[in-house]
């Protein structure tokens, strides 16, 4: 291979992983509470809270690990109203998720024009640097892609790995499958089924609150009206694909962000070919991915139902 | 006791929704009064407001009907979007490949073209569930990214109008548009076509044994399966016409509206659509009041936009909110209803 190549590869691999990181961080907090029972639509929400709350934060105290810590709260807030709703008050998941998106898209762009006011320029902040890490960066092709990036990518990959033992290797991890799966089995069981699915809310907000961060404190340097633009129910599709599987979330997003580095390289370039083909690739491919999963029963039994303890 | 008791939580919930309207007034620092005028003036405040509302009516409507239907069966549809689309697509090629007929032949044909697009795009996901036991929830949402995609491709290839830079198709022949009731207003005949869509809906699902199958299978798949209703086959129809409805708002709307196909023509009618079935508790006149009532929040906080300088999102902010309440209106009013 001559260097070139190897140069325009490691190029698409670093802003394939840059524009993955926001979707692995939400997807596996989405995973997480999928796999205990609770499906959130509601993941753009929490992604807009976090994107917005560390915005703030870090827009006026000027630090950026504060505004990461408000990022992670704002992603909890939307989370726990989620969790609320569907465990305590045994509300439609789907539902609830549809609302809050509808409640945090008006109330992060109200609120920022509350504190800003109509400008014509952005307010913006600065954005975590890339570390390098010695040794790990210099591996050819791979190692300026996952080791030469900034915080949020270190955080996604440290979570695929603290998920996937999580949820293989550990007790916790039955638990909650079982929760999922058999609710009913598991409370007989003496688990907790309430604690456990909070649990899992919780989880889901803290990585989907970092998923948000990461977009506005890892990329862009400023906020604005409905910045997500559908990241998060693209990280319900990577959830999907990657078969709620961390590794396979992680396979997932690394597919749709190289399909959106391509898209907007294209786009720079000037090729007659309409950017949508692009934005559709995911997908298509999933759906695809779910016709060909058909007859394997691959959700957890109880998405979706609320467990009530004094019924079968 | 027990009517009271409900009349009284929701009594609470408009309370509590009013409470939080005016701490968001309060919040931008705007007046309150002023505000409610300007939110009031901005519905009733002119013949062409109040049109405004209708129009804005006829998409909600037609896409709350379709997922009231579904929702019916137990289909819960989140693709009315997508679908919507799938529906304008059609009917703006339709109108092209069929540009010579008369308007009598072309309106119906456009309507039932809208109707079979948008409820192919949903009968795949009904299938899927009704088949397979894939939720519905995911693949219709996964639609309605690959449907908004390809109107993206279309108007930017084989329908982009020459004539145009912009992403968009070329104006409809005149016998594929929809007549305008009065020519000050926008208001066009997309609002029979929902109306008679209710009647239709109705009927069908509260007056045939097809819609006395479908409502059972939504109570009770188990219970309907023992006693030999089908619930793959109702599952599927159901499916079908909820799309198919929300396929026949995009044929209003760019029949009726934009007279052309462009990226962008529904501002999410069909989520929102999914909050008008909610509130109008599945029921074809139920969504036809929640449709006007959301209709009539979005064009007054306009209203309130110009004139006393409160954001719009403040519509999103209360929709999203009203919602939670209705959610949590049984743990949070638990003394006022009876144990069940």
């Amino acid at each position: 291979m001559d260097s070139g190549f190897i140069a325009l590869v490691t190029m698409y691999l670093i802003a394939s992983v840059r524009m993955a990181t926001p979707l692995i961080l939400a997807g596996l907090g989405e995973a997480i509470s999928e796999k205990a029972g609770i499906l959130n639509i509601g993941v753009e929400a929490i992604m807009l809270s976090g994107a917005f709350f560390s915005f703030i934060v870090a827009f006026f105290t000027g630090n950026l690990f504060l505004g990461l810590l408000a990022g992670i709260m704002g992603g909890i807030f939307v989370s726990m109203i989620h969790g609320v709703l569907s465990i305590h008050c045994k509300a439609n998941q789907t539902i609830a998720g549809l609302a809050l998106n509808f409640m945090m898209m008006g109330l992060t762009s109200f609120l920022f024009l509350i504190v800003f006011g109509q400008t014509t320029t952005l307010p913006s902040c600065s954005v975590f640097s890339e570390v390098k890490i010695p040794l790990l960066s210099s591996i050819p092709i791979i190692g300026s892609a996952l080791f030469n990036q900034n915080i949020f990518v270190y955080i996604a990959l440290i979570s695929i790995v603290l998920t996937a033992i999580f949820f293989y290797k550990t007790e916790w991890g039955i638990n909650l499958h079982a929760v999922g799966e058999h609710p009913q089995a598991a409370n007989s069981a003496g688990l907790n089924v309430f604690a456990i699915r909070y649990f899992a809310c919780f989880v889901n907000g803290v990585l989907g609150g970092l998923g948000g961060a990461s977009i506005t404190l890892g990329q862009l340097g400023f906020f604005m009206e409905n910045v997500t633009s559908g990241r998060g129910y693209i990280a319900l599709v990577v959830v999907i694909l990657g078969r709620r599987n961390p590794v396979g979330i992680f396979a997932a997003a690394m597919v749709i962000g190289f399909s959106q580095a391509l898209q907007y390289n294209l786009q720079t370039l000037g090729f007659p070919i309409p950017t949508q083909v692009f934005s559709m690739f995911p997908y298509v491919v999933a759906v695809i991915v779910l016709f060909l999963s058909i007859g394997k029963s691959i959700d957890p039994s109880a998405l979706g139902i609320p467990f009530e303890r004094n019924k079968r | 006791m027990k009517q009271s008791g409900n009349v009284l939580s929701f009594l609470g919930i408009a309370i509590l929704t009013l409470g939080i309207s005016i701490l968001l007034i309060l919040m931008v620092g705007s007046n309150v009064n002023q505000a409610f005028f300007s939110f009031l003036s901005g519905i009733f405040g002119s013949f062409y407001s109040v049109s405004e509302v209708l129009v804005k009516a006829i998409p909600l409507i037609l896409t709350g009907l379709g997922v009231a239907v579904g929702a019916r069966s137990g289909f819960i549809n989140i693709g009315a979007e997508g679908q919507l689309y799938m529906g304008a697509i059609a009917v703006t090629c339709m109108a092209f490949w069929l540009n010579d007929l008369p308007a009598i032949l072309m309106i119906p044909l456009v309507i039932l073209g809208g109707f079979v697009f948008g409820g192919v795009w949903s009968v795949i996901p009904g299938f899927l569930k009704a088949r397979f036991g894939i939720s519905e929830v995911i693949t219709t949402l996964m639609f309605n990214y690959i449907a908004i995609s390809i109107v993206g491709i279309l108007v930017r290839t084989i329908l982009k109008d020459p004539s145009s830079s912009l992403p968009m198709s070329a104006f409809l022949p005149d016998s594929a548009t929809l007549p305008v009731f009065m020519s000050t207003t926008r208001l066009h005949a997309g609002l029979l076509v929902a109306l008679i869509s209710v009647v239709l809906v109705w009927i069908l699902v509260w007056k045939t044994p097809i819609g006395y199958e479908m409502r059972a299978v939504g109570l009770n798949p188990r219970a309907s399966k023992c006693s030999g209703i089908s619930v793959y086959k109702n599952i599927v129809l159901s499916s079908l016409i909820s799309g198919g409805l929300a396929g026949i708002a995009g044929v209003c709307e760019v029949s009726g509206l934009h007279h052309k196909l462009l990226e962008g023509i529904s501002p999410g009618y069909g989520y929102i659509a999914i909050i008008v079935a909610l509130l109008g508790k599945n029921h074809p006149l139920g969504v036809v009041i929640s449709a006007l009532g959301i209709a009539a929040l979005q064009v007054g906080s306009l209203g309130m936009q110009r004139m006393a300088g409160v954001p719009t999102s403040i519509s999103s902010i209360i929709m999203g909110v009203v919602v939670l309440l209705i959610l949590a209106r049984k743990s949070l009013f638990r003394r006022l209803l009876p144990d069940e």
